[in-house]
């Protein structure tokens, strides 16, 4: 009962194309359903980078998917004992071999360009007067003071469509700064000061939590911040307690 | 082999040996550890502030060395240092002669002795970690839950990650290259059977220092046990760091063991090209580790030095540098991932070609992608580092060398597919546990390629994103890879099958499970939940709610598998010598296999993957 003769390969190829075809589906739709909704440029570039990585996996992971299903509708070996030796004894495929080698690399070398693109785009700040920031984490909580003012706060708030440019920092332990609707995320380290620059692109609150393990309350190490209006950020400024 | 006659033959040998078992290695370790404790507190200065850690790695070196001594890890080297070196007598003592079921619990030094207690210690670990698991997961069943105290669910944390990490190095690893690499490759045992129970036997003593974080006060830090956040834990951490530097000593121990014993005791005929792939995931896995485990030794040293004689090598605050500390962990991190997964996938090629009766397809791509993945595995370290602000010019060439892995690890696909493909696959539960590690190990791999691209990462770092891949790839890959293993050698092991109903019941529980658990976990952290986190708001509920469901699902299905083991190594279906009908030499002894495996050793014609059938 050799059970491992040859079946024909149509339906292998029929699977792959309508798992792709699922994959793809998903791929374009998941990222930017169930992430945070964006609310600067380098969020819209992330989401963008998940959406097509997901869509340059889904035909690998569709492959191994439909192969994996070929193998068990044709190759089980439904006998009681041993099963005698498969009819093709292939060791190698030079063919087969160099392809998916090739095939593997030209995928990494897209994702690597791809991705070395975006970091350039990300990184990227191009604005002659940004506003800025500086971030100040301790245990557990985050402080905020805006350049060229007096005002000291510990609620964030930005105006809308100017970069803003943070300086990291922390008074004791290493704590993790990230807004989650804007993509960015930097650590704040004792003795060290690190950079991020993003621009909101939209209105309306967004939230800010602590991604380094910082202790007893490192879960309550929240805090929301708010997009305004330029107008609605200077009033706000204004109304600011100076701080001595 | 060599007969002393100069001693007198009549002598039963083992001498120390003979009292020495666990038990005396406990009582040993306890009282050793009690002395140092009192000479500590009794001869410190106590006006220093560290004054605590010092007792503490007091403590725990005495331990160590009390448990070293009373399971007779320091018999061979005394007597050799007083030139009263074993004679043969002692070492058949020592090798477990006649010695029935106790020599599991000895300082016993034939290698499928120490491969069954190696089977025996991944459980233990595997099941507090996963009580601890259980305990996590219960915290996060409902926003603002509390199941146990937040500090001591902050321990809980950092112990778990670190238990399972020991656990899945030594899954596959510390069974299997132990109990039948010295027989695939035709030898009567290892080259240094006296390190082989020592590695075993510290594997043990670093294990009870670790459990003894947990009774000496929480450890609010995360297993990666970074400072700054690591100098606000107490004495808890300076066992957490002893644990580690043993755990170092042991696992290099083993892996100098594994490469000497490949290198110089095959067998005539067994040439490099014909040793069974399980051989070259061993070797390299082994020689991977002793690259990366002095990373770690080095750097919990730094850490205890910080903590207790008051240099500052990682206290930013005293002139040092906290990422000097990242960076030798990571150096230790990355590769560590390989240490713990190329022993499982070299076990699956190994399952694939004897279940699907054909021979491993593109054997030398296979070590090549094994050996390209130890090699590369060294130089991306730095993308666990991507978002600490360290070095940003770099953030390029690591997203450049880490997207690389994917293609030794694409190439791992191809020769298990390849090897499968047209074979006529029996399905039993090792091929089993096979398919569920393709179907997660694609998941794994898929998700880590996100978090290598530096602009994703920014946003997924330190989220639940992160938790939920490196779960698929020890839990779904690891610990499917390590229980198909266990499932194929058991018989060899235990004379029994392992149970193919309740082995089944297992399956599909703990696979459904991972998918459960691990997806819904994706989705916390795709909306946005960092990790570690002991509470967490409404806007978690539901996800959060469906992985410890699936945990639970997951925990079921490994008590139904603790169940058949045990079962079946009791009273399970005779399996005779070889039921799989596989070549390479350990299913050519008998069941169990004789203390030194062969009385003459074979001579190897060809490798073992010629099943008969037509080239």
């Amino acid at each position: 009962m050799a059970t491992n003769k040859k079946h024909s390969l149509t339906g292998f190829y029929w699977l792959w194309f309508a798992l792709t075809v699922v994959g793809v589906i998903i791929s374009i739709w998941a990222p930017a359903y169930l992430m945070p909704q964006s609310m600067s440029s380098n969020m819209n570039l992330t989401i963008l980078t998940m959406v097509v990585f997901s869509v340059a996996a889904a035909p690998v992971a569709a492959g191994v998917y439909a192969a994996t299903a070929y193998l068990l509708r044709h190759n089980i070996y439904r006998g009681n004992s041993v099963p005698p030796a498969a009819e093709v004894q292939t060791r190698e495929n030079a063919r087969l071999t160099i392809g998916w080698v090739l095939a593997s690399t030209l995928l990494t070398v897209f994702l690597l360009i791809w991705g070395l693109g975006a970091l350039t785009v990300d990184n990227g700040g191009n604005e002659s007067n940004p506003l800025v920031v500086n971030v100040t984490g301790q245990q557990w909580l985050w402080s905020f003071s805006y350049a060229g003012t007096h005002v000291e706060s510990n609620t964030l708030v930005l105006p809308l469509d100017r970069e803003v440019v943070f300086h990291i920092t922390s008074k004791d332990v290493t704590h993790g700064f990230w807004i989650a609707q804007m993509g960015i995320q930097v650590d704040a380290n004792a003795g060290a000061i690190t950079e991020l620059h993003t621009t909101p692109n939209k209105l309306g609150t967004f939230d800010i939590r602590c991604t380094q393990f910082c202790g007893l309350n490192h879960a309550f190490m929240v805090t929301q911040g708010q997009v305004m209006t330029t107008q609605g950020f200077d009033n706000w400024l204004a109304a600011q307690p100076q701080r001595a | 082999m060599t007969t002393t006659l100069q001693h007198a033959p009549t002598k039963a040998g083992g001498g120390l040996a003979r009292r020495q078992n666990f038990l005396t290695a406990l009582i040993s370790g306890v009282v050793f550890a009690w002395l140092a404790w009192y000479i500590g507190r009794h001869t410190l200065d106590t006006t220093t502030r560290s004054f605590s850690d010092q007792v503490a790695v007091l403590t725990a070196c005495g331990w160590t060395v009390g448990f070293w001594f009373g399971i007779g890890a320091l018999n061979g080297p005394g007597r050799w240092l007083t030139g009263r070196d074993h004679t043969r007598a002692d070492d058949l003592y020592y090798a477990g002669e006649n010695q029935g079921r106790a020599r599991y619990w000895k300082y016993c030094t034939d290698h499928k002795v120490v491969g069954v207690q190696y089977i025996i210690m991944t459980m233990v670990l595997l099941g507090t970690g996963g009580i601890l698991a259980m305990a996590i997961r219960t915290q996060l069943l409902t926003p603002g839950n509390h199941f146990v105290d937040q500090q001591v669910y902050n321990g809980f944390i950092a112990v778990h990650g670190m238990l399972m990490i020991l656990a899945l190095i030594v899954a596959v690893a510390g069974p299997w290259a132990n109990f039948v690499v010295p027989i695939m490759i035709g030898a009567h045992d290892m080259a240094f059977p006296r390190l082989n129970a020592l590695s075993l036997w510290t594997l043990v003593a670093a294990a009870g220092l670790l459990l003894t974080t947990l009774a000496v006060g929480s450890l609010p830090v995360g297993w990666v046990v970074l400072a700054p956040i690591s100098n606000q834990a107490g004495v808890g951490m300076d066992f957490f760091a002893m644990a580690i530097i043993v755990f170092t000593v042991s696992t290099t121990v083993a892996g100098i063991n594994t490469i000497a014993t490949v290198m110089t005791l095959r067998t005539k005929g067994m040439t490099l090209s014909r040793l069974p792939i399980f051989v070259w995931g061993s070797v390299i896995a082994a020689a991977l580790g002793l690259y990366a485990f002095p990373y770690f030794l080095t750097v919990e040293a730094i850490q205890i030095l910080d903590r207790t004689v008051s240099t500052s090598f990682f206290v930013a605050t005293g002139g040092g540098a906290g990422w000097l500390q990242a960076n030798l962990f990571w150096l230790m991190g990355h590769p560590e991932v390989y240490v713990i997964l190329i022993p499982a996938v070299a076990a699956l090629f190994e399952i694939a070609a004897v279940m699907s009766r054909k021979p491993v397809f593109s054997y030398r791509t296979a070590i090549a992608g094994m050996t390209g993945l130890a090699g590369l595995s060294i130089l991306v370290w730095a993308h666990h580092m991507f978002t600490t602000g360290w070095a940003p010019t770099l953030g390029g060439p690591f997203m450049l060398t880490t997207e690389l892995i994917s293609i030794p690890t694409g190439l791992f696909f191809l020769v298990l597919l390849g090897t499968l493909w047209r074979g006529n696959i029996w399905m039993k539960l090792p091929t089993l546990w096979l398919f569920g590690f393709v179907f997660n190990f694609i998941i794994a791999g898929i998700t880590g390629i996100y978090l290598s691209d530096i602009p994703i990462d920014n946003q997924l770092h330190g989220t639940m994103f992160v938790t939920a891949h490196f779960h698929y790839v020890f839990v779904g890959s690891v610990l499917f890879g390590a229980i198909a293993a266990l499932a194929f050698w058991f018989p060899k092991v235990s004379g029994r099958y392992l149970d193919e109903t309740q082995g089944k019941i297992s399956f599909w529980l703990v696979f459904i499970g991972v998918q459960v658990t691990f997806l819904a976990m994706f989705t916390s952290g795709l909306r946005g939940m960092p990790r570690r986190y002991s509470s967490y708001s409404m806007i978690f509920e539901h996800t959060n709610f469906v992985t410890t469901m699936g945990a639970y699902m997951i925990m079921a299905g490994m008590l139904v598998l603790l169940g058949a083991v045990i079962s079946s190594w009791r009273k399970g279906e005779p399996s005779g010598p070889n039921p799989w009908q596989a070549n390479s030499l350990e299913w050519l002894v008998p069941t169990p296999p004789p203390l030194e495996n062969f009385d003459v050793l074979p001579t190897i014609k060809e490798d073992p993957y010629n099943f008969g059938g037509k080239r």
